[in-house]
C-alpha cells in the first residue's frame, strides 16, 4: 500500500476536523472518521508506517491515529 | 412486475392543463351536470365527463391557446360561438357541444385546413395515429370544395437535418403547437411562427435547418404535433407501433417514465409517460431518443474468456466462462487471502443487480470490499447530507421547485445534465422565481431564453466552502437567520458552534473575497435573497460533490438551509442532483464498503445480525475498500481479483495512467458490460450484459422515486444481469435462487427498514414511490424532514474552509475543470452508439480568448493539456463561457484522455475525486500525446482480438 498516500488522506481528514474547537473533540472526530470507513488492510499499513520517525502526519492526525491502533489492539 | 404490456393507443388528452383550484363549481355541458375545479377550461370538463370536443390546437400539456376553432362551442347566455380551450368554467353554466351548427362550422374549418394539405394518408407516415385525420373523420369531412388549384404549401420542402425527426411544412395546419410546447414545456423557444397569413409558417431559430438551430431534440415539439409535420425517423421507418409496455430512462438522475412504443420486440419510439411522476410527459434527447445501442452492432452477446490480456479472446459457454472466472477467483482468494478480491457496483444497473452484487461480495467472497461509482460522483452527498439531516438522500420531489421562490443552483448544469427538470425549474422561473447560480461557469441558467439569474457567483474552482461560509457569515451576521426554526429543529449546542465559527471575521465575504474571487457585496445579496425566500430551495451537482472538500461543502449547504428555515416543507430544501439514473439506488442498496442496504453502517451487531440471519454466512464487522483504495492495494500486488457489473473506471475514473496500471496488475478482472468498454480491454473475463429493455428491476432517481423497469424485448444474451451474478455466486459456492427480480426486490424490503413497504405489485399499482416507503408512509414520502429530521435534531457541522492541494503555479497556472454536454452521457458508451455523436463527436477543450491569446492559440487549433498526472491533446474552442485562468473539457470520449490529466486528489471524507480541479498548463500541439497513440495501439490491439473471437456470422 502506498502509504504517503495514506499519510495525505489521514492529514486532509484530520484538516477538515481541525475547526478550533477543543483537542479532545476534534482527535474524537478524526478517531470516528477513520474508525468507520478505513480497511483494517489500511490501518494495518498505517500502523506499520508510525513506527518509523517521521511519519509525515499531522499533529492531529498522528495522535487520533495512534489512539485508534490502541483502541484496535484492545479488540 | 406485470408487464403493463397493452395495445398502441395515443394517451388521453384532455385538451387543456388542469386547474390547482381547491374550489369547485358545477355546470352542464350536453345535459350532464359535471364538477370541476374553478379555473378549468371547458374542454376539460368536459373531456372528465366522457365528452370529447374536437380539437387540434388544444393540448393538456399546453396552455390554452384557441387558434384552431375547431372546439368551438354553444354556452346558454353567451354570445357566438367560444373556443371551449380557452374558456373557463361557470357555475351554473349549461354547454353544447354537439348540434347542427356547430357541426356545420366545424365541417367548414377543417374543409379549409384540408384545402392545404396533401391527401396522401394512405402513404402517410402516421396514418392510423393523425389528429388531423380523426378530426376529419369526427366532423364528417366529405368533399373539399376549394379544389387544391390555388396557391398552397404542398411543394414545402423537408427538413431532414435533424437524425430524429423530420419536418414536413407541407402538413403543417400552423396550429403552433410544436412552437409551444418549445416554450411551455422545454423552455427553449428556438421554434417561432414566422410571418403572417398564409405565409405562415414554423420556423426553427433563423429559419434555419434544425440541426443548425437552437433546437436541443427534447421531442416535445414531435410529440405535440396533431398531423406527421413532425415525426420520429424511426416512425417513418417501421410504421406504426402495436403495443406498448411503460418503463424507466436508462440515462440520467431524473429517472423519466417512457412508454417504449413497440412492434413485436422492436422499439418503434420512446413517448414520455403524462402519467411519469418524474417528468410528467416530457423528455429529452437522450432518453428520447437515443436508444440505438441497444441493439448496436457492437453489442457483444456471448461470454468471452482469456488468460491474459496479452492474449486473444476466445468465445466461450455461458458455463464455461462462468467456471472460469469462479475458479480463478477461488484460487486468487486461496492464494493471497479472502482481501484479495472484490466487486464494483454500477449506477447504471438497477436496484437488484446492485444488490445482488454487494450481496455476492459480502457473503460469497467473504469480505465487504464492495464500492460502486457514486465514489466517484456524490459519496460526499451521502456522508454530508446524513451527518447533517441524518439520511443520505434529498429532501425533496422535483416537482417541489414549482413551489420555489428562490432557487440556488451549486455546481450543477441542469439544462445538459438534467434536461428535464431544467424544464420545469425554468418554468417556475418563468413564473417569477428568483435565481442565484453558484458556478465558475457561465452556465446556460445565467441567461437563456427568458430565464435570467440575479446572482451569478462565478467563484474561482476549489472555493466553494469558503463561498458557502461567506454566505452563512453574511446570513448570521445581518441576522437573517431563522431562530424560531432553529431552535424547534437543530441541535442548539452544534448551532452555538456553528454560530461562532462562522461569524469569524474569516468567513466573511469581506475576508474571503479575495480566495473566491467574488466581490462580498455580491456574496451579501446573494445572501439576502435566499434568505428572504420565503421558500428557498438549493440544487446542487457534481461541481459541490467532486471536490477536495465536497463533503463540506454538502454539510455546508445543509447547515444554509438549516439556518434559514428551509426544510422540511414544498418549495424549500437541499436536492442533490444525481448524474446517472440509479446513483440513488446504488447508494440505498448498500454498494459502499462501509454499509449494508439502507445505509446502516457494517460494524452495528444488530443490522449484521438482521442480515446474516437472511444470508446465512457471517459478516465481517469492518469496512472493505473503496475503489481507489482497490487500486492503490492491486499496485502494491495485495489485491488480485474484481468482478465489475457495468461499470468503465478505465475512462471515467482519475489518474487513468494508475488507473489502468491497477487493472494490469490483476489477476482476474471479469467485466460484466454490454460492450467491450475501456475497462473489458483490462479483463480476463468479459460476461455480455443486458440493456434496460432487456430486464426487469428497478430505478431510484434523485428524488427517492423508485420507478420500474421493465422488459420489453428478451435479453439478447439469454441472460437478465441479475440472474448471471447469481450464477456467478453459485459457482462460488454460495446459492442463490432467485426466479425473478421481483424477488430480490422483496428481500430487500425484508431487510430494509425505508423499502419495507415497497414490491412491484405496489409499483404497478402506484406508479412509482418515493421511499421511505413503510408502515408510515403506504405511498412513499415527497418530502422529507417533514416535522422533525430523520436523526432528530438537525445538526450543524463546522466547515473550515481549507484550500485544495490542486492550485495553480507557474508551472500550471490555469486551473481544468470537468464537465458533460446534453447529447452525451457518462463515458458515452452508450450515446456514441447512437445519432448523438452528430452534435459530439469529440471533446473539446474551453479556454477564455485572454488565455488563448497568450499561448497563440486559436480556435480548433490542438492544443496539449498537461497536469502533474499526465497529458493529453484536444482542440481548442476559444470562449468567454469560461473566466480567465479556466479551462474545461468533457470526458465523452475515451481518446480525448480528459482523464489522464485528472489527479487523484479527492474528497477528504469520502475519497470522491476532485474532477473539478486540475491545475495545467495548455500550448499549441501539432500531435497527439503519447499517451493518445499508445492509447490508440492498444485499443487496436484489444478490438483485434475481439475480432478473433467472434464467429463470422456474429461479425
Amino acid at each position: 500500500m502506498n502509504t504517503a498516500k495514506l499519510v495525505r488522506m489521514a492529514n486532509d481528514i484530520a484538516a477538515n476536523f481541525d475547526c478550533g474547537l477543543d483537542r479532545a473533540t476534534e482527535v474524537a472526530g478524526v478517531v470516528d472518521h477513520i474508525g468507520r470507513f478505513w480497511s483494517p488492510y489500511m490501518l494495518d499499513a498505517m500502523a506499520r508506517h508510525m513506527q518509523s520517525g517521521d511519519t509525515g502526519l499531522s499533529g492531529l492526525a498522528e495522535q487520533a491515529l495512534r489512539e485508534l491502533i490502541e483502541e484496535r489492539k484492545g479488540q | 412486475m406485470s408487464q403493463v404490456y397493452e395495445a398502441y393507443r395515443r394517451p388521453e388528452d384532455l385538451g387543456a392543463p388542469p386547474s390547482e383550484s381547491a374550489t369547485m363549481v358545477r355546470l352542464t355541458i350536453d345535459g350532464k351536470t359535471v364538477t370541476v375545479p374553478e379555473g378549468t377550461m371547458v374542454i376539460r370538463a368536459a373531456a372528465l365527463a366522457g365528452i370529447n370536443i374536437p380539437k387540434l390546437c388544444a393540448s393538456d400539456m399546453l396552455e390554452p391557446f384557441g387558434s384552431c376553432r375547431l372546439c368551438l362551442v354553444e354556452i346558454e347566455g353567451a354570445r357566438g360561438l367560444p373556443a371551449s380551450c380557452t374558456t373557463e368554467v361557470a357555475d351554473g353554466m349549461e354547454v353544447t357541444t354537439q348540434n347542427p351548427r356547430l357541426a356545420d362550422v366545424r365541417r367548414n374549418v377543417m374543409e379549409l385546413y384540408i384545402s392545404d394539405h396533401p391527401l396522401d394518408c394512405l402513404t402517410c407516415p402516421t396514418n392510423g395515429d393523425c389528429e388531423l385525420q380523426d378530426m376529419a373523420g369526427a366532423v364528417g369531412l366529405r368533399d373539399v370544395r376549394y379544389g387544391y388549384a390555388g396557391e398552397n404549401h404542398l411543394d414545402a420542402e423537408k427538413d431532414e437535418s435533424n437524425p430524429y425527426f423530420t419536418f414536413d411544412p407541407s402538413k403543417c395546419i400552423v396550429c403552433s403547437r410544436c412552437v409551444r410546447a418549445c416554450d411551455e414545456v422545454q423552455g427553449t423557444f428556438a421554434l417561432t411562427i414566422d410571418g403572417r397569413g398564409f405565409d405562415s409558417k414554423v420556423a426553427a431559430s433563423q429559419d434555419q435547418p434544425f440541426i443548425d438551430s437552437e433546437c436541443v431534440s427534447c421531442g416535445a415539439c414531435v410529440q405535440a404535433c396533431p398531423t406527421a409535420t413532425l415525426t420520429e425517423t424511426s416512425l417513418i421507418e417501421m410504421g406504426q407501433p402495436e403495443h406498448s409496455v411503460i418503463t424507466t430512462c436508462a440515462y440520467c438522475g431524473v429517472g423519466c417514465s417512457f412508454r417504449a412504443e413497440m412492434k413485436g420486440e422492436e422499439v418503434v419510439k420512446m413517448i414520455p409517460n403524462k402519467d411519469g411522476h418524474a417528468n410528467h410527459g416530457h423528455s429529452c434527447v437522450k432518453g428520447r431518443f437515443a436508444f440505438g445501442y441497444a441493439t448496436h452492432k457492437d453489442r457483444i452477446t456471448a461470454p468471452l474468456i482469456r488468460e491474459s490480456i496479452g492474449d486473444p479472446w476466445r468465445e466461450v459457454s455461458w458455463e464455461e466462462a462462468i467456471g472460469f472466472a469462479a475458479d480463478r477467483l477461488k484460487r486468487i482468494r486461496e492464494k493471497y487471502g479472502s482481501n484479495s478480491i472484490g466487486g464494483i457496483t454500477s449506477s447504471r444497473c438497477t436496484n437488484e443487480e446492485t444488490y445482488l452484487v454487494q450481496k455476492m461480495v459480502r457473503s460469497a467472497f467473504g469480505n465487504n470490499n464492495v464500492d460502486t461509482c457514486a465514489r466517484v460522483c456524490h459519496s460526499p452527498t451521502g456522508y454530508g447530507l446524513k451527518s447533517t439531516l441524518g439520511e443520505s438522500a434529498g429532501t425533496q420531489a422535483f416537482d417541489s421547485v414549482l413551489k420555489a421562490d428562490v432557487i440556488m443552483v451549486i455546481g450543477a448544469n441542469p439544462t445538459v445534465a438534467h434536461p428535464v427538470f431544467a424544464s420545469q425549474m425554468k418554468r417556475r422561473l418563468r413564473e417569477g422565481a428568483r435565481l442565484i447560480i453558484v458556478d465558475p461557469l457561465q452556465i446556460d441558467l445565467v441567461r437563456s431564453a427568458h430565464v435570467e439569474a440575479d446572482c451569478h457567483l462565478q467563484l474561482r474552482p476549489g472555493t466553494n466552502v469558503a463561498i458557502i461560509n461567506a454566505l452563512a457569515h453574511a446570513v448570521l451576521s445581518e441576522r437573517l437567520e431563522d431562530r424560531p426554526y432553529i431552535e424547534d429543529r437543530c441541535d442548539l449546542d452544534a448551532f452555538e458552534d456553528w454560530r461562532r465559527f462562522i461569524l469569524e471575521e474569516r468567513n466573511s465575504p469581506e475576508a474571503l473575497a479575495e480566495v473566491t474571487g467574488v466581490p462580498a457585496e455580491d456574496v451579501r445579496a446573494a445572501a439576502r435573497l435566499y434568505a428572504s425566500g420565503p421558500n428557498s430551495a438549493i440544487y446542487y451537482g457534481l461541481g459541490v460533490s467532486e471536490h477536495a472538500q465536497g463533503s463540506t461543502m454538502v454539510m455546508g449547504i445543509a447547515n444554509l438551509a438549516m439556518a434559514t428555515g428551509n426544510l422540511g416543507r414544498e418549495g424549500v430544501g437541499v436536492s442533490p442532483l444525481r448524474g446517472q439514473n440509479n446513483v440513488q439506488g446504488a447508494c440505498d442498496m448498500g454498494s459502499f464498503p462501509h454499509e449494508l442496504p439502507g445505509y446502516r453502517h457494517i460494524s452495528d451487531a444488530e443490522t449484521r445480525a438482521l442480515f446474516e440471519r437472511e444470508w446465512g454466512v457471517e459478516l465481517l464487522p469492518t469496512p472493505g475498500f473503496r475503489i481507489p483504495n482497490m487500486f492503490d492495494a492491486a499496485i502494491a500486488g495485495d489485491f488480485k481479483g474484481l468482478y465489475v457489473q457495468g461499470e468503465d473506471m478505465a475512462q471515467s475514473d482519475p489518474d487513468i495512467t494508475h488507473v489502468s496500471d491497477a487493472l494490469s496488475a490483476l489477476e482476474c478482472l471479469i467485466v460484466q458490460d454490454l460492450f467491450l468498454t475501456e475497462t473489458a480491454k483490462f479483463a480476463h473475463v468479459f460476461l455480455p450484459g443486458s440493456s434496460f429493455l432487456e430486464k426487469n428491476g428497478t430505478y431510484t432517481n434523485a428524488e427517492r422515486r423508485i420507478s420500474p423497469v421493465r422488459k420489453v424485448m428478451k435479453p439478447l444474451t439469454g441472460y437478465e444481469d441479475w440472474e448471471v451474478t447469481q450464477l456467478l455466486a453459485n459457482a462460488m459456492g454460495y446459492p442463490m435462487n432467485y426466479g425473478h427480480a421481483g424477488e430480490i426486490m422483496d428481500e430487500i424490503a425484508r431487510l430494509t427498514p425505508t423499502f419495507s413497504g415497497v414490491s412491484y405489485e405496489k409499483l404497478d399499482r402506484l406508479g412509482s414511490i418515493q421511499w421511505p416507503c413503510n408502515e408510515k408512509a403506504e405511498h412513499g414520502t415527497p418530502t422529507m424532514h417533514v416535522d422533525t429530521f430523520v436523526r432528530g435534531k438537525g445538526l450543524f457541522r463546522l466547515t473550515p474552509y481549507v484550500a485544495t492541494q490542486e492550485r495553480s503555479t507557474s508551472r500550471y497556472p490555469l486551473l481544468l475543470t470537468t464537465g458533460r454536454v446534453l447529447s452525451q452521457y457518462n463515458v458515452g458508451a452508450q450515446t456514441r452508439r447512437t445519432r448523438n455523436v452528430q452534435w459530439h463527436g469529440e471533446d473539446i477543450l474551453e479556454i477564455h480568448p485572454h488565455d488563448a491569446e497568450q499561448r497563440g492559440i486559436e480556435q480548433g487549433d490542438w492544443v496539449g493539456l498537461k497536469s502533474r498526472a499526465g497529458d493529453t491533446v484536444l482542440r481548442a474552442d476559444i470562449t468567454e463561457r469560461v473566466q480567465p485562468g479556466v479551462v474545461y473539457t468533457t470526458f465523452h470520449h475515451p481518446e480525448s484522455g480528459a482523464n489522464v490529466v485528472t489527479t487523484d486528489n479527492s474528497d477528504w471524507a469520502t475519497n470522491c475525486p476532485e474532477y473539478k480541479v486540475t491545475a495545467v498548463q495548455a500550448y499549441r500541439v501539432t500531435r497527439l500525446s503519447d499517451w493518445q497513440l499508445e492509447f490508440g495501439e492498444f485499443t487496436e490491439t484489444q478490438l483485434e482480438f475481439l475480432r478473433k473471437a467472434r464467429t463470422p456470422a456474429d461479425a
